[in-house]
């Protein structure tokens, strides 16, 4: 339940002469849900690791509820991104020998707030996203599991955001549909806001908001009428 | 944290496996070279624990403690008899015994020495009882040999027998953890006797052999030994064939073995007057001074050499500490290069989880945990191998001791000192800081990484 209002934004990468992204105003409501789509190269993950905290915008400002991360010094902003993010990425970064339970749990058991009360969410969210077997090493699961596993991951911590970069790029068309209805449906029911990087046409349907960036500017923003 | 840890190991087994061997390896290097080094240093100071001084003919001062101390077969100079008979009368001197060696039994040395210097060296008798007439003999704790057991001598390691002569063994001495728990002590009397060299004989009728042998005796020789005649021409002038081995064979068994007395008591007390040269006295100060003025008298004259083994042990310690700071050095640059090469091993490592650490940051893993982590995995490693390298150690020490004791017949006791621990605890700190580095460079990693290829 994260509101999102990005102003001035402008990255720039040494050997680049213009900005690989330059957004002077872009706001998503608390709870709404926006596709981001655009050609490779068009700046699409830069936008992504801007509104996340990963990557310092050179210049302007990255407000969520007010908060402005792109002041926040690095370890506060890795702080913040743990409340209040659910990261899924293409590839999906679990960690082998370790159990789809484990897995979910290493994040916050890392950041120390894992407890009782996080496992046992932990299992009821390998059950939503439609795993039953928590102890099974994930080198053993297929890529449509692994991706499973990433999102229960995601929702852990019950972020206000859930932002995922091409989430169904690396799985056939059956797995990538499961995993975008998953998202939107669990996006949806637990009020968080969803921004989601994919080229895959069936994903951005799903979203009612479509931004279009090309060459590091907004082409396009799209809302469909409800 | 712990189960990461442990999974990221697992995933690499042979690679930790094969670092905490590396580590082991260099670490047990150091311990085994230190702690074998005291090893050899505290058991040889405790066999010449007894020794406080030894009197012998001018020669090698190493040679003297070495084959008195450690019985190392040597053809030692003769001191003279009455030298032993002047330390037996001097107020000076708490007692006074001469040490007589060259003869063997199945490579076991046999030595001529007198029941009180047993009595003051050794613990104690184990079984039986001493030697009270020149055809008995008393064991050492680890020959073998019991009460009511026979032997015959041969002279020299592999020389022949001293046929006719049978020593029967009495008693067997409790243990001293020196050499002399590998020898047979006989009567010197009748050492002497078995050499044809008894008091008051003519002696120059039989002194061919070994250690007692005419040719290596040092400049004064016993008072009634003028004869010029060597043994040899001796026996070549008395057989008439130019045979030396039968000749001498003959002559040991016609003169020398002639006069062996197995019944003859030993007039141990008797002050040794007339008595035949010895190649070492081991003498007993009344007091640390007398020691002092003992060797200092014994030093000035020409026809005599005076040393305490233990100074004599001490310069050889110098030379073997030299040694042994090239084998800790050695050791060290070892060492020194199993902790460039884990660092190498390690940094590469990182550098290829560039993107796994990326991850977990972005993820919401705090940077201090990913150090932790990649710190707790490395020094894990490393104290594994530190830890393992200690026990190898102490265990290749305790092995080459055993083998040495074996051999030797002295003990030489692996100890660890409250130092050795210091010295580890230092190499774990080091390592500590060490395996730092790795996850320094995993701390500074941009979380971003893992986005991108
Ligand atoms: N660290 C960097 N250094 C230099 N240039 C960079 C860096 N990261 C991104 N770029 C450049 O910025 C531009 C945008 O990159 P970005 O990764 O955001 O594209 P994208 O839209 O996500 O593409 P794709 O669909 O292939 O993932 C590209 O031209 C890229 O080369
Ligand atoms: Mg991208």
């Amino acid at each position: 339940m994260l509101s999102l209002a990005l102003t001035g934004v402008e990255v720039g990468f040494p050997g680049l002469d213009t900005p690989a992204l330059s957004i002077p105003r872009l706001s998503v409501a608390a709870g709404g849900q926006l596709a981001i789509a655009g050609p490779s190269g068009s700046g699409k993950s830069t936008l992504v690791n801007v509104i996340t905290g990963l990557e310092r915008p050179g210049a302007g400002q990255v407000l969520w509820n007010g908060t402005d991360i792109a002041r926040l010094p690095e370890s506060a902003r890795d702080r913040w991104r743990g409340a209040n993010v659910g990261l899924v990425m293409q590839d999906f970064h679990l960690f082998p020998g370790l159990s789809a339970l484990e897995n979910t749990l290493l994040p916050a058991r890392l950041a120390r707030v894992a407890d009782r009360a996080l496992a046992a969410r932990a299992a009821g969210l390998l059950a939503e996203v439609g795993l039953h077997r928590p102890a099974q090493k994930v080198e053993t699961m297929s890529r449509g599991e692994m991706q499973r596993v990433a999102v229960a991951r995601a929702l852990l911590r019950r972020p206000g955001v859930i932002v995922a970069d091409e989430p169904t790029a690396s799985l056939d068309p059956a797995n990538g549909a499961a995993i975008g209805a998953l998202l939107v449906g669990l996006a949806r029911r637990s009020g968080a806001t969803l921004i989601v990087v994919s080229h895959d046409p069936a994903l951005i349907a799903l979203l009612p908001r479509r931004l279009t960036l090309a060459g590091g500017v907004v082409h396009e923003d799209v809302t469909e009428p409800a | 944290m712990l189960r990461f840890i442990l999974a990221d190991l697992g995933r690499m087994k042979a690679g930790a496996l094969v670092i905490v061997a590396l580590v082991a390896l260099a670490a047990a290097l150091g311990v085994a070279v230190t702690l074998q080094e005291r090893a050899l240093r505290l058991g040889s100071a405790r066999a010449a624990d007894k020794f406080e001084l030894v009197i012998g003919a001018p020669g090698s001062e190493t040679q003297l403690v070495l084959s008195t101390v450690f019985l190392q077969p040597a053809a030692l100079p003769l001191v003279g008899g009455d030298v032993l008979a002047a330390l037996h009368d001097d107020p000076r001197v708490a007692w006074a015994a001469p040490v007589g060696f060259g003869d063997f039994h199945h490579g076991t040395p046999v030595i001529g020495t007198t029941a009180r210097l047993i009595s003051e060296t050794a613990p104690g008798m184990a079984q039986g009882r001493m030697f009270a007439t020149e055809g008995e003999a008393v064991a050492g704790a680890l020959t073998g040999l019991a009460p009511g057991d026979e032997i015959t001598p041969t002279h020299g390691e592999l020389g022949h027998d001293h046929e006719n002569v049978r020593y029967r063994i009495t008693g067997r001495l409790a243990p001293t953890n020196t050499p002399w728990d590998r020898a047979i002590m006989v009567p010197i009397q009748s050492v002497w006797r078995v050499h044809g060299m008894a008091a008051g004989h003519d002696h120059a009728e039989d002194e061919a052999h070994g250690s007692l042998d005419p040719d290596t005796e040092g400049p004064r020789q016993s008072a009634d030994h003028d004869n010029p005649e060597s043994a040899a021409q001796h026996l070549v002038e008395g057989d008439g064939h130019g045979d030396l081995d039968s000749a001498e064979q003959e002559h040991v068994e016609d003169e020398a073995h002639g006069s062996f007395h197995p019944d003859a008591p030993l007039p141990e007390e008797e002050g040794w007057h007339g008595a035949p040269g010895v190649p070492a006295i081991l003498v007993k100060p009344a007091t640390i001074a007398d020691a002092y003025k003992l060797r200092q008298d014994y030093r000035a004259q020409e026809d005599t050499m005076a040393v305490f083994p233990a100074e004599v042990l001490t310069g050889l310690y110098a030379t073997l500490g030299d040694a042994r700071q090239v084998l800790a050095a050695v050791a060290a640059a070892a060492q020194a290069l199993v902790a460039v090469a884990l660092l190498l091993v390690t940094l590469t490592h990182v550098g290829q989880r560039r993107r796994q650490i990326g991850a977990l940051r972005a993820l919401g893993a705090p940077r201090g945990a990913i150090f932790a982590m990649v710190w707790g995995e490395l020094f894990a490693l490393a104290a594994a191998g530190i830890a393992l390298g200690l026990g190898a150690g102490v265990l290749a020490a305790r092995l080459l001791s055993a083998a040495i004791a074996q051999r030797q017949g002295f003990e030489l006791p692996v100890t660890l000192t409250a130092g050795d621990l210091a010295g580890l605890a230092l190499l774990l700190a080091l390592a500590a800081l060490l395996s730092a580095l790795p996850a320094w460079l995993a701390y500074r990693q941009p979380a971003v990484a893992s986005l991108r290829g």
